[in-house]
């Protein structure tokens, strides 16, 4: 007897765009975007349960190749927009996508405000180190003098110590996974999207095109999995100390998780105790109390 | 005529100004009449000189004087600076002993007949062991005997104010005492009142301007408030705020305007109705998500609450010069709706309009406000909740209907006046992609010629039904001494043209006609919506007017220039103001009558 098959939950089918991908060959685009639709049906997230949203830049370019409720918004902006659609409709799963150039140079101060916020969404940062979609322009994460399309003598700015940064602002959650390791990647996000308030997932990823310094060849053989060494991801120094140092090997996996704190439509006062959401109250709303208080 | 008073309390910021116009208004309206209340202030949280002025009748008004009757100064800056102001006659009250008036002041205090108080107070708040604050309630009192009001009514709405904080209420009521006492030695002091009218007045709300629309969109179903503080419009964050927990709205205070606008637009996108509000300058760095919400097709509603600009310019004075920027602000070319509110009345009805806009054309709405509006005090008849209509145009909500949806359907470009149908994230339906690139009918890019002119199309079309289904312009008159809104076009000698905050000065200048101008038929048209521009109506009273006056408070005359660029009619006299000032009711009737009397055309005249 034939066992039956389990039809309970979305396929990959399901997110399958009819749109043809346009990213570069050997881009880690490729990858992540594998890796989203998997963590999707591995949750039983079907297309139409989800909102994703996309910055500016290559990884945007996917916004239509892949199903789903999507947005493509400004560059830089997205982490707010989400944020937004989050506060309306809280049971709406939001993963906001954006690259390392509109993230850390336009879009940082959002980033910043979103960690302190705690908005429950998943942002994930696509990070090739550069500006892939304007032809290769160093990013803040670049290098300092790497030798870039806007720089050919070298970017004189210091680069931004990402992970350092991100640490610093006490997040709950940060991540970071390589694009070529899609079962890694599907791993790391389902655990983002489980987390209670905001998920920073940097996904370091090949540039073939523009990136000549942190190819997919250096990240394959620098990046390891924390969970095959017995890692706790409690310890947030820990799990600092482990992110900055990239010189011999790169962590990648949860490398810090706390589930004790409450997101930010958690501690919004005049939402406890509502069965509804924003998105359903849209009625009239009986003002005559307030108004007794202006007689 | 109407008959009118005006009372002006000033001082330092801090000193408790703005608490005592509010006391004073609140009692004078449970005492009968309407009050209008105008504040100024400079741009700081103490000191610096400000001002809080009542404006009072049986009738309505929505309007201040520039000269008032009676003057309370906290302090001696008032004494000098505001001596000035008073009408011929008028009273000053101080509590600065041993002032001297320099010579200028002498010889105006004969010339105009004025009446110099100074009240022991300092002595009072000894005998009493009484706090400097407390001040304020002795003169209050004082002013309050002056008006020949009533002693309990004072001392109703002061206890209440301080119905919390028990042991302060017996020492205001002493306060309240000591003022009518101090009274008693000044018999000849009075400001006489026109008959008070209860009935109409007692039960009708004070509030601000950004109070009434903060009311209006919450009535109107707005569930989620992104602010970023900027004024004028900080204080319809604070109202907002300030009510959450009754509402139940979901408030933010964001980390700049930028994101303010765009959560508020992913709120709007995932399906509830959000807002955002700032000034010009926080308008101009919201001009790219403005541009976002018209491609994405997304309704997305923005107050702006005007300042006069450029850069910071004057940060708490008033303006109405960001008509053109609101009009033509952000990138590309695309449908949106501009509204402009003009007191207590329309800022309330005017919100649901704008959050029914936005969702059935799928289009930004901005709602232009001012300094004037958001912080005036009106006298306002209690708000009509069964005049609150909530339309969500092409929203599918309904499973079944759902389940109908093609994913093109989201930017079908043949849908009937470019209006296609909106479904919400988390619907279970086909999806889209909500494109801030150039789409096809699903929200994918596509970059070909026939389609970009296929998208533009659809969504231009949806501005010319928009256009359609606005009413034209209201038309204002003064019969029998009453303003009235006419339907018809009646045959008219001086058109006057405004929009937004000048509407209630001119309809009191309107009232206030004098006997021997009657002859002169006025008539005022005014614009609330302010793109698109409805016409028809400007162009037939156009042709009937003899004189066509445009009235605003910008150096340009952007109304006019608007008018101009869409039915090629020149209005050649403006009357406008570019001071950080409102019109004041007795200056716009001399400059009225000076440009209707005048052959030349006149502009800008101060």
């Amino acid at each position: 007897m034939p066992i039956p098959l389990d039809t309970t939950g979305p396929t990959m089918k399901d997110f399958w765009s009819p749109v043809m991908c346009t990213w570069c060959e050997g881009c880690g685009d490729y990858g992540i975007w594998t890796a989203v639709k998997q963590a999707l049906v591995e949750l039983k997230i079907a297309p139409w349960q989800t909102l994703l949203c996309y910055d500016v830049g290559c990884h945007g370019n996917g916004s239509d190749k892949i199903a789903g409720y999507r947005f493509h918004g400004l560059h830089g902006r997205v982490i707010p927009f989400a944020a937004g659609a989050k506060v309306a409709n809280p049971t709406l799963p939001v993963l906001a996508f954006g690259g390392d150039g509109a993230t850390f140079s336009e879009g940082v101060g959002h980033v910043v405000h979103a960690v302190r916020s705690h908005y429950p969404i998943v942002f994930v940062l696509h990070n090739n180190g550069n500006y892939g979609l304007t032809t290769g322009q160093a990013s803040a994460l670049t290098p300092q003098n790497q030798p870039m399309n806007s720089a050919p003598n070298g970017m004189p700015e210091a680069t931004i110590n990402s992970m350092d940064f991100i640490f610093s602002l006490e997040p709950t959650f940060v991540a970071r996974g390589f694009s070529g390791d899609i079962k890694h990647m599907t791993y790391i996000l389902k655990e983002a999207i489980r987390h209670r308030g905001f998920a920073f997932v940097d996904m370091l990823q090949a540039c073939p095109t523009y990136n000549k310094f942190a190819t997919h060849k250096m990240l394959l053989e620098k990046c390891y999995r924390v969970e095959d060494e017995k890692y706790d991801p409690s310890d947030i120094v820990k799990a600092r100390m482990l992110a900055i140092d990239t010189e011999k090997r790169i962590a990648t996996g949860v490398l810090f998780k706390r589930e004790d704190i409450p997101n930010f439509n958690e501690r919004l006062v005049p939402r406890q105790g509502r069965k509804t959401r924003p998105i359903d109250e849209v009625e009239k709303f009986d003002v005559s109390g307030l108004m007794e208080e202006l007689r | 005529m109407t008959n009118r008073i005006s009372l002006k309390i000033v001082g330092a910021s801090g000193q408790g100004i703005d608490s005592m116009g509010e006391v004073v208004a609140k009692s004078l309206k449970r005492s009968g009449y309407c009050v209008f209340g105008y504040r100024e202030y400079p741009s700081l949280i103490k000191g610096g000189h400000a001002s809080y002025q009542l404006d009072v009748s049986n009738e309505y008004i929505g309007s201040t004087e520039t000269k008032v009757n009676l003057v309370l100064a906290l302090n001696h800056h008032g004494i000098v600076n505001n001596l000035k102001d008073l009408k011929s006659g008028g009273i000053l009250i101080h509590s600065t002993a041993g002032w001297k008036m320099d010579k200028a002041s002498q010889e105006l205090i004969v010339k105009e007949s004025l009446k110099i108080i100074c009240l022991p107070i300092e002595e009072i708040l000894k005998k009493l062991k009484a706090k400097s604050i407390l001040a304020n309630v002795i003169q209050t009192s004082f002013v309050w005997a002056i008006l020949g009001q009533s002693q309990e009514m004072l001392t109703d709405v002061v206890c209440a104010r301080f119905a919390k904080k028990k042991d302060l209420l017996e020492l205001n009521r002493k306060c309240i005492e000591e003022g009518f006492s101090l009274k008693q030695q000044h018999a000849e002091l009075s400001i006489p009142m026109a008959k008070p009218d209860p009935k109409r007045w007692k039960d009708q709300l004070l509030i601000t301007g950004s109070k009434a629309m903060g009311l209006g969109a919450v009535a109107a179903g707005m569930r989620v408030y992104i602010g970023y503080p900027m004024t004028p419009s900080s204080p319809l964050l604070t109202y907002i705020a300030a009510i959450q927990n009754k509402t139940g709205v979901a408030v933010k205070q964001a980390e700049d305007e930028i994101t303010a606008a765009q959560m508020a637009s992913g709120a709007m996108l995932a399906g509830t109705r959000a807002m955002t509000a700032t000034s010009g300058g926080g308008f101009d760095l919201m001009g790219e998500t403005v541009s976002l919400n018209a491609l994405i097709e997304n309704p997305a509603v923005f107050v702006l609450a005007q300042r006069p600009g450029p850069a910071t310019g004057l940060p708490t004075w008033t303006a109405q010069a960001d008509l053109l920027m609101a009009v033509g602000m952000a990138h590309g070319e695309f449908p949106r709706s501009v509204i402009a509110v003009s007191e207590s009345s329309d800022a309330f009805h005017l919100m649901d309009d704008a959050f029914n806009i936005a969702e059935e054309y799928q289009i930004p709405v901005i709602v232009m406000t001012d300094k004037q509006i958001a912080e005036a005090l009106y006298t306002q008849e209690p708000y009509d909740m069964k005049s609150i209509e909530i339309r969500r145009g092409k929203l599918v909500t309904d499973p079944d209907e759902l389940a109908k949806l093609k994913s093109t359907d989201r930017y079908d470009p043949n849908a009937k006046d470019g209006i296609s149908a909106r479904w919400l994230p988390g619907s279970k339906a086909a999806t889209f992609c909500s494109q801030g690139d150039e789409h096809n009918a699903e929200g994918s890019d596509n970059e070909s010629s026939a389609n970009a002119i296929a998208q533009m199309e659809k969504r231009m079309r949806k501005g010319d039904a928009l256009l359609r289904s606005l009413p034209e312009p209201e038309l204002w008159i003064v019969e029998n001494g009453k303003r009235k809104m006419v339907t018809d076009d009646p045959d008219i000698d001086v058109l006057l043209i405004g929009w937004g905050s000048t509407k209630p000065v001119v309809l009191d200048v309107l009232k206030n006609q004098k006997p021997e101008t009657r002859n002169q038929k006025l008539a005022y048209l005014h614009f609330s919506h302010l793109w698109p521009l409805k016409t028809a109506r400007f162009e037939t009273l156009a042709k009937k007017a003899k004189k066509i006056i445009a009235v605003e408070g910008n150096f340009q005359g952007q109304l006019a220039m608007l008018l101009r660029q869409q039915t090629s009619i020149e209005i050649k006299d403006k009357i406008l103001k570019y001071d950080g000032r409102p019109f004041f009711v007795d200056e716009l009737q001399l400059r009225i009558q000076s440009c209707i009397d005048d052959k030349k055309p006149v502009t800008r005249n101060q």
